[in-house]
């Protein structure tokens, strides 16, 4: 260390902050942290952990979920997929015989086709019947990946994919 | 010797495995019958997730009860415990950015807030938590001890982040390699590309905490040198 290199800075600094404060100031983080945690658990957990209810489960207690609106889970029955101006119609249907008529506004997401699991936004019409009006539909994709062209996958010079 | 080769190795494998899965996941690997193309982002949310939740969370943590057990306490683990936050908060963004687009065109929207997302976001809340709370304490260990006490307490999150798809209905699909029952949901060509993406992130992640780590290590140094020629010149002042 020689006195030929730059010289430093030496006017008075303030004394270092006392604990006291560096407690308050934990204290105030810990503060915010909480809040922002129960803003975002209060966008849908605190009511609910479950973001959907199954056709099964409704089914099986129907009265009981009335007009409230609700999310709905269900797989589109094949054949049922009826699109018009407004979106599109299809039946839904948990592991029973039994289906739900969902009537959905909006366009649906790009994967929406037959035999896929939705989670339709909405409302049952009457309170004891099953036709449902839907206002927003969510695909839900399973956690299986099958490759479309499974026999053709090679190098992309090559030759097949 | 092998320390040396491995530390100069690391960031040109790291860049070439991040090539190659690029390559892979989108020229190689053939579309899903189901979602077309847009499976090519299996190829990095899953890995950029892994390392956010498991891998940096994960090394914040390990670092942190380290520091709090009293046989292995240093501030070395201090600093590897702050720089894997760091870094976390990094990989956690991309997490829900990438998970965001991949949600849009296959659920039809870009959040929605169901159990696994929901804390997931709030993991990165708790990892900036934890920055802000470093820098709330000036003493630094006082700073190291609140910081490792309260990243051990915040990763009782992670768990709850992986089964949350098991315990409650989400949108969020379930596990597709790490399931309950060892199934594993995806294969061949597909496999192999997302297990080397899992490597490459890692990597990546090694890659980013040892720069990290090193910075730290610099600046630490700069600040005690800074302290010892303020003192020497103190001292000279006294004598004269």
């Amino acid at each position: 260390m020689s006195s030929t290199e730059t010289p430093l800075d030496l006017t008075p600094v303030a004394p270092p902050r006392s604990p006291s404060r560096s407690r308050w100031r934990s204290i105030a983080v810990l503060v915010v942290l909480a809040g922002a945690i129960i803003a975002l658990l209060s966008q849908g957990l605190l009511h609910s952990l479950n973001y959907f209810e199954t056709v099964d489960q409704v089914l099986a207690k129907r009265a009981s979920f009335g007009t409230e609106v609700m999310r709905l889970e269900g797989v589109v029955k094949p054949g049922t997929i009826e699109r018009n101006a407004n979106g599109a119609s299809f039946a839904l249907e948990g592991s029973g015989a039994e289906t739900v008529f969902v009537d959905a506004h909006g366009s649906p997401p790009q994967l929406f086709q037959a035999n896929i699991p939705v989670v339709v936004v909405g409302h049952f019409t009457t309170k004891t019947g099953l036709d449902f009006n839907g206002t927003q539909i969510l695909v839900k994709h399973t956690a299986s990946y099958i490759a479309k062209y499974p026999n053709r996958v090679k190098a992309p010079n090559g030759t097949t994919r | 010797m092998i320390k040396d080769l491995s530390q100069r190795l690391l960031g040109p494998v790291t860049l070439v495995l991040l090539a190659l899965t690029i390559w892979l996941g989108l020229w190689v690997t053939p579309p899903d019958a189901v979602q077309g193309n847009l499976v090519r982002l299996v190829y990095v949310h899953p890995s950029v997730a892994w390392v956010a939740l498991y891998v940096s969370f994960g090394t914040a943590t390990i670092a942190s009860a380290l520091y709090l057990w009293r046989r292995t306490r240093s501030m070395v683990m201090d600093r590897v415990a702050h720089c894997a936050m760091e870094v976390a908060v990094v990989f956690i963004a991309l997490t829900l950015i990438t998970g965001s687009i991949w949600g849009r065109p296959t659920w039809g929207v870009w959040w929605a807030w169901d159990a696994r997302l929901t804390t997931t976001a709030i993991l990165g809340v708790l990892a900036l938590g934890y920055l802000a709370l470093r820098r709330a304490n000036d003493d630094p260990l006082l700073r190291a001890r609140r910081g490792a006490v309260y990243a051990v307490l915040a990763a009782i999150n992670v768990p709850i982040i992986h089964f949350s798809v098991d315990w409650w209905k989400t949108l969020h699909q379930g596990a597709t390699v790490f399931t309950v029952n060892g199934k594993i949901l995806i294969h061949g060509i597909q496999l192999w590309t997302l297990l080397m993406s899992f490597v490459a992130f890692t990597l990546l992640f090694i890659w980013l905490l040892r720069a990290r780590y090193r910075l730290e290590v610099r600046r630490d140094a700069v600040s005690s040198t800074q302290l010892a020629q303020a003192l020497v010149t103190r001292q000279r002042e006294g004598a004269q």
